[in-house]
């Protein structure tokens, strides 16, 4: 039962609360870079996710077969052949993908993100925990890149999707498309974030602070608890 | 002339960090003290000088005569990160207090985008082996340029009194923001 | 010593499973990423060229010309698509024109690549902008204008607020435009 409710939580700790944008802060080039659509934050996402999962289960299988002094280059090494793979089997497919992303395709090779789960995970656990996690990481992933994306579309160019979500008589804010949103909207994103975790830390502080000074006053309870 | 506006281009109108998103994690996280960022930028140009150097050999002596095209990327990186281990390993010969400086920062440039990057501009924009040189000094100083200038900033901010949810990485990302608009005033200042 | 080995044993292991692996792949891709550029060129030139039945690339020619024919067996020749590229705003600006044969009148333009500002410069790419060359007589080169253009002065408008971006695209077609006549004059493509 608690060998279930782990492997659960190897796949949900990515999903939020550790994800790998608003709360490691890591992959931040892609994540910045492509985002001026929603299309373009999933496609990079999953390409990311691909790398990530079929890597950490490669790591994993071999783990024990690596000496440690030359592991990163390894790890390296089988990242970078799978975005190579990756690179080619989506000029073959998707062109156009391929050409809206462009370098940053290769570029998923120096994505910190990767590298950080081999070295914190996969080259300590076993083959399923690693792809869950891998898993976990890569949707957490998606589901930054498809926000970031997703805002940065609607108010640049009135899309989602490639469909029309806002009226004409909206104005788009070209700053959205440009490097500067990027930055911007990722920023204020991260502070909402944060505040909403401060308002629910100060709201259980206050609710332990009520239970504590209702059993306070009545003292009939058990004393010491304090 | 040309080299010149080459260098110009990518240190300032085309800046790797700025423009391009590239080398965002040093960006953000050693940026907090204007020492060690500048040591930072120093130790990175050095890297990427050298790194538009070795790569362009590598793909226009090896790659391309072999057609071996697709080994691109695992070569690259290979490259770039058994040269920051070479480096490392010079500086710690050559001068103590340059090591002291730069060493702490030198195994994180392997996993620092803008080198991998500029490797791949290189070959992507056809440059030739002095310009390629160039663009990576070029490179090299944008970066420089941005995280002092960030550095510089956040000292500052350190005394002001930001509010709680902007505090760490949102406020840099909104400062790096604002710094990428005024940096898109020099975009058509030359065009390379 | 013998750590040494192990790690230069590994690394080569994984590098040859990883080149035998790359290669193979690559062989599978390179057919299909060669087709699509043929594609994305093809689809561009009769853009450019849109009575054009059939083109043939001028291989005599030292930059990438394509003639375009009028029916499927390439006996009449309409004019030629050319591919040329050069400075804009930000960064590179890749077109494809379409002349016709006396080489003087444009047929059409295609912007196949820029990286020009989003919102102003990139409206270069749009049609209202494209659609002032078409039927354009170079005689002898392209000019530009803020005010109303004269098409009898074979000037186009430039777009306030990318006057920049749509002088470029001037520019780089009058470039094209003078490497054509040269070449086709020299007699290296007829």
């Amino acid at each position: 039962m608690s060998k279930n409710v782990s492997a659960v939580k190897d796949f949900t700790k990515g999903l939020w609360e550790q994800n790998a944008v608003f709360k490691q802060v890591l992959g931040m080039c892609p994540t910045l870079a492509v985002t001026v659509s929603a299309i373009n934050g999933i496609a990079m996402a999953l390409a990311t996710t691909f790398v990530l999962v079929f890597s950490s289960m490669i790591i994993s299988l071999i783990r024990k077969l690596i000496p440690t002094q030359v592991r990163i280059a390894s790890y390296i090494l089988i990242i970078a052949t799978f975005v190579t793979i990756v690179d080619l089997v989506m000029k073959a497919l998707f062109p156009e993908l391929s050409k809206a992303l462009g370098p940053y395709i290769p570029l998923i090779v120096v994505n910190c993100l990767i590298l950080g789960r081999q070295e914190a995970f996969s080259s300590k656990n076993g083959v399923f925990r690693s792809v869950l996690d891998a898993l976990g990481m890569g949707a957490g992933f998606l589901l930054a890149l498809f926000m970031l994306g997703g805002v940065r579309e609607i108010l640049g160019s009135r899309t989602l999707l490639g469909f029309q979500v806002l009226p004409n008589l909206y104005e788009p804010w070209l700053v959205m498309i440009l490097p500067a949103g990027a930055f911007l909207t990722l920023g204020l994103l991260m502070a909402y974030f944060n505040n909403r975790e401060i308002n629910k830390k100060t709201k259980q502080r206050e609710a332990i602070l009520q239970k504590h000074l209702s059993s306070k006053q009545s003292p009939a309870v058990e004393g010491g608890e304090a | 002339m040309e080299l010149f506006l080459i260098f110009l281009s990518a240190a300032i109108v085309n800046n790797f960090v700025l423009a391009y998103f590239l080398g965002i994690c040093p960006f953000i996280g050693v940026s907090s003290k204007l020492s060690s960022a500048v040591s930072m930028g120093m130790a990175t140009t050095f890297v990427m000088t050298i790194t538009s150097i070795v790569t362009w050999l590598i793909y226009h002596m090896i790659l391309i005569p072999f057609n071996l095209e697709f080994l691109q990327y695992v070569s690259f990186i290979l490259v770039i990160a058994s040269l920051v281990q070479f480096v490392e390993m010079f500086i710690k010969k050559v001068s103590q207090p340059l090591y002291r400086a730069l060493g702490i920062f030198l195994p994180l440039i392997t996993t620092n985008c803008a080198i991998l990057g500029l490797a791949l501009f290189i070959i992507l924009r056809e440059y030739t082996f002095i310009e390629g040189i160039f663009y990576g000094l070029g490179a090299g100083a944008g970066f420089t340029l941005a995280i002092s200038i960030m550095a510089g900033i956040r000292e500052e901010l350190d005394l002001a009194d930001v509010p709680k949810p902007f505090q760490g990485a949102a406020i840099t990302l909104i400062v790096a923001g604002i710094l990428a608009l005024a940096f898109m005033g020099f975009s058509g200042m030359i065009s390379v | 010593m013998n750590t040494i080995v192990k790690m230069l044993i590994t690394l080569t292991i994984v590098g040859v499973i990883s080149g035998g692996l790359l290669s193979q792949i690559s062989n599978w891709a390179e057919p299909k990423i060669e087709m699509n550029r043929k594609l994305e060129t093809e689809r561009a030139i009769f853009l450019v060229q849109p009575e054009a039945k059939s083109y043939l690339k001028i291989e005599e020619a030292d930059f990438e010309l394509y003639q375009v024919f009028k029916d499927e067996n390439k006996s009449e020749s309409i004019g030629y698509a050319l591919p040329f590229e050069g400075n804009g705003f930000q960064g590179k600006i890749r077109l494809m024109v379409g002349v016709n044969v006396d080489l003087q009148q444009l047929v059409g333009l295609e912007v196949l690549e820029q990286v020009e500002t989003p919102g102003l410069g990139t409206k270069v790419t749009e049609k209202p902008f494209t659609n002032q060359f078409i039927g354009l007589t170079a005689n002898p080169i392209v000019n530009w204008t803020k005010a109303e253009a004269n098409k009898d002065k074979s000037e186009i408008q430039t777009i306030t607020g990318a006057t920049i971006s749509s002088k470029a695209i001037v520019v780089i077609i009058n470039d094209g435009l003078s490497k054509l006549r040269s070449t086709v004059e020299n007699g290296e493509a007829k």
